[in-house]
C-alpha cells in the first residue's frame, strides 16, 4: 500500500512539473512580443525602444528561456506566484479571490448534478427498459449535448429576461449563483445519470446477488448493501473526468455569467497576455486536477482491494 | 441504430450540400435589413449587420462540421501512434509515454484548448492545433490498452518469432484490431471537437468574423438577446442537433461493437 501511494505521489509530481514545463514553453513560444504586450497593457501608449528594454529586463524576459523559467518557478517552489505583469499586484491574493467566487459555485454545481442525477437513475433502472428509463437515457444523451454556454444564455434568457425572475450578471448577491449553479448543475446531472445507471444495472448483473435472494435477503438490503457499493465504484472512476467537465463548463459559465472567477481570471489574463496570472491559474487548475485524481485513485484502493492488486 | 446514421449522413450532407442550399451570400451586409424576424425573405430572420442567418447556419456546418473532421481525425491519428509506441516500445518506453499522456491530462481539454488558442492569437490554424494537441489521448490509451492484451496472443508472438519488425506488427496485427474501438472514441471525439470549436468561437479565440462559425454566431446574437431572442437559438440548436446525433450514432457503433465480441 505504501509502495502504492508513493507511486501515485511520483506520478503526480512528474505530471505537475511537466504541466509547469509545458506552460512555460507555450508562453515563451506564444507569437508576438510579450514585453511589448506587457508595456502596452502597462502604459497604453506608443512604447519607446527604453521603455521596451527596460520592461524586458524587469519581467525577466532578457535572459533566454532557462534563465526566466528558473525566475518563475523559484519563488513558486516557496509558494510565491510573482506579481501580475500588467497591474503589479501580487498574483496570488487574486488567484484567491477568484477561486472563492469559483469553489462554491462548482460544488453547487455538483450538488445540484447529483440531486437530480441520483433519483432519476435509481427511478429508471427500477425498470429497465420502461417508459420512465428511455426518459432518463433521452435526457443524459440531450443534456451531454447542450453546451454550456448555450444552456447558460438560454436560462439568461427565461429567467433573467423572459421572466425577470432571477439576476443574470455579475456576483454580487447569492442569488446570482442560481442561474450559473443551474446551468452547471445540468450539465454534470446528464453525465452521472448515465454513469450512476449503468453501475446499477451492472451490479445487479453480479452473480452473488440471485443466491442472496434466495437466502431470503430483502430487496432493500440487496439494494443498500451489495448493489449501491457496486455501482459506486464506476461513478468514482468517472467522477475524475467529470470534474474536467465540470471546469470547462465554470469557464463558459462563469464568461456569459460575467463571474469574477478562475475562468474569467484565466481568459481576462490571457486577453491581456498577463503571463504571470496564466501561469498561476493553469499550475491551480493542474493542481487540483491531479490532487482530486490522486484522491480518487486512493480511495479506490480503498473501495475495492482488487484494483491495487491488478495494475500495481 | 440506422435512424441515426442517417441522421448522421445528412448532417455531414449539409456541411457538403449547405452552402449551395443557401438562399443569400452568408457575409452580404445589409444594415437597413438589420435584426429582422424571420419572414419570407429571410427564413430565420437576419443578424445585426442584415446578414441571413438561414446562410449562415447552412454555411457555418461547413466550417463548425469540416474543422471538427479534421480535428478529430488528427487527434485519431496522434493517439494512434503514441498508444502504439507505448504498447510496443518496451517497458521504458511505455511508462515515459504514459507519463507525458497523464501531463496532457493534467488539464481539462477545453481549458487547455482556450489557453493554446488565446496565446497563439485567434485565428483558425491556432483553433486546430489547440484542438487537436488537446485530444488525443483517449485514442492513446485506448491503443495501449489494447495493444498490451495483444501482447501475448499467439499469432503476435509467432509474428515477432518469425522476425517480423514492430512496425509492421503494427501496422499488420494490432492495428485491424484496434480500429473498431477507436472508431468509436472517434464519435465521441467529434463531437465533443464541435462543441470545442464554437465554445473557442463564443469566446472569440476561434474562427474569426465574417466568417460564419456557430459559436461566433451565438457570440454576435448574445448581445441582442433582448431585442431578437430568436437569434440566439438557431446556432445553439444546430450544434445540439448535430452533436446528439453524433453521439448516438456512437452509442450504437460501441453496442454492436459490444454485441459482436460478445458472440464471437
Amino acid at each position: 500500500m505504501i509502495g502504492a501511494v508513493s507511486g501515485l505521489l511520483l506520478r503526480s509530481v512528474v505530471v505537475l512539473t511537466g504541466t509547469a514545463l509545458l506552460t512555460f514553453v507555450l508562453l515563451w513560444n506564444a507569437p508576438g512580443d510579450p514585453a511589448l504586450s506587457i508595456a502596452q497593457a502597462r502604459y497604453a501608449t506608443v512604447v519607446s525602444g527604453d521603455v521596451l528594454e527596460q520592461v524586458r529586463a524587469e519581467a525577466g524576459l532578457d535572459g533566454g528561456f532557462w534563465t526566466a523559467f528558473r525566475g518563475w518557478i523559484e519563488p513558486l517552489l516557496v509558494g510565491d506566484f510573482g506579481q501580475s505583469s500588467v497591474t503589479g499586484r501580487d498574483v496570488w491574493p487574486d488567484l484567491l479571490t477568484a477561486a472563492s467566487y469559483t469553489v462554491p459555485l462548482a460544488l453547487m454545481g455538483l450538488g445540484i448534478g447529483m440531486v437530480i442525477a441520483l433519483p432519476l437513475a435509481i427511478l429508471a433502472t427500477r425498470r429497465p427498459g420502461s417508459w420512465m428509463d428511455r426518459l432518463a437515457v433521452a435526457l443524459a444523451s440531450l443534456g451531454a449535448a447542450i453546451p454550456a454556454y448555450w444552456l447558460g444564455l438560454l436560462l439568461i434568457l427565461l429567467f433573467a429576461v423572459t421572466l425577470a425572475w432571477l439576476p443574470a450578471m455579475g456576483a454580487r448577491t447569492p442569488a446570482h449563483a442560481i442561474l450559473p449553479a443551474m446551468t452547471l448543475g445540468f450539465g454534470v446531472a446528464a453525465a452521472l445519470t448515465r454513469i450512476i445507471r449503468s453501475g446499477i444495472l451492472e451490479a445487479r448483473g453480479q452473480s452473488f446477488l440471485p443466491a442472496l435472494r434466495r437466502r431470503g435477503v430483502t430487496h432493500r438490503a440487496i439494494g443498500r448493501d451489495h448493489v449501491a457499493p457496486h455501482a459506486a465504484i464506476p461513478v468514482i472512476t468517472v467522477f475524475g473526468l467529470e470534474l474536467a467537465f465540470l471546469l470547462e463548463g465554470l469557464v463558459m459559465v462563469e464568461v456569459i455569467f460575467a463571474r469574477p472567477g478562475l475562468g474569467s481570471f484565466l481568459v481576462s489574463a490571457i486577453l491581456a497576455r498577463d503571463f504571470p496570472k496564466v501561469q498561476a491559474a493553469v499550475l491551480l487548475t493542474a493542481l487540483i486536477f491531479v490532487t482530486i485524481n490522486l484522491a480518487i485513485d486512493l480511495i479506490y484502493r480503498v473501495i475495492d482491494p482488487r484494483i491495487g492488486a491488478r495494475d500495481a | 441504430m440506422r435512424s441515426v446514421i442517417v441522421l448522421a449522413i445528412v448532417f455531414v450532407m449539409f456541411a457538403v450540400v449547405g452552402p449551395i442550399l443557401a438562399p443569400h451570400d452568408p457575409t452580404a451586409i445589409n444594415i437597413p435589413q438589420r435584426l429582422s424576424p424571420p419572414n419570407s425573405q429571410w427564413f430565420l430572420g437576419t443578424d445585426a449587420l442584415g446578414r441571413d442567418i438561414l446562410s449562415r447556419l447552412l454555411h457555418g456546418a461547413r466550417w463548425s462540421l469540416g474543422l471538427a473532421f479534421l480535428i478529430s481525425l488528427i487527434g485519431l491519428a496522434i493517439g494512434t501512434v503514441v498508444g502504439l509506441a507505448a504498447a510496443l516500445g518496451g517497458k521504458w518506453m511505455d511508462w515515459a509515454i504514459m507519463r507525458v499522456t497523464d501531463m496532457f491530462l493534467a488539464f481539462p481539454e477545453l481549458v487547455a484548448a482556450v489557453v493554446i488558442a488565446g496565446l497563439m492569437g485567434a485565428s483558425t490554424a491556432s483553433l486546430i492545433f489547440a484542438l487537436s494537441i488537446v485530444g488525443w489521448m483517449r485514442y492513446a490509451r485506448v491503443a495501449r490498452g489494447i495493444g498490451l492484451s495483444l501482447e501475448s496472443r499467439g499469432y503476435v508472438i509467432q509474428a515477432r518469432l518469425a522476425g517480423m519488425s514492430p512496425l509492421s506488427i503494427a501496422r499488420w496485427h494490432y492495428l485491424p484490431s484496434l480500429l473498431p474501438s477507436l472508431i468509436v472514441v472517434w464519435t465521441g471525439m467529434f463531437a465533443r471537437a464541435i462543441l470545442g470549436i464554437s465554445a473557442l468561437g463564443f469566446l472569440g479565440f476561434g474562427v474569426q468574423p465574417p466568417t460564419p462559425e456557430w459559436g461566433t454566431m451565438l457570440l454576435d446574437a448574445r448581445i441582442h438577446m433582448r431585442s431578437t431572442p430568436l437569434q440566439m437559438i438557431w446556432p445553439g440548436l444546430a450544434v445540439v442537433a448535430c452533436v446528439l446525433a453524433i453521439n448516438l450514432a456512437g452509442d450504437s457503433l460501441r453496442d454492436a461493437l459490444a454485441e459482436r465480441e460478445r458472440s464471437a
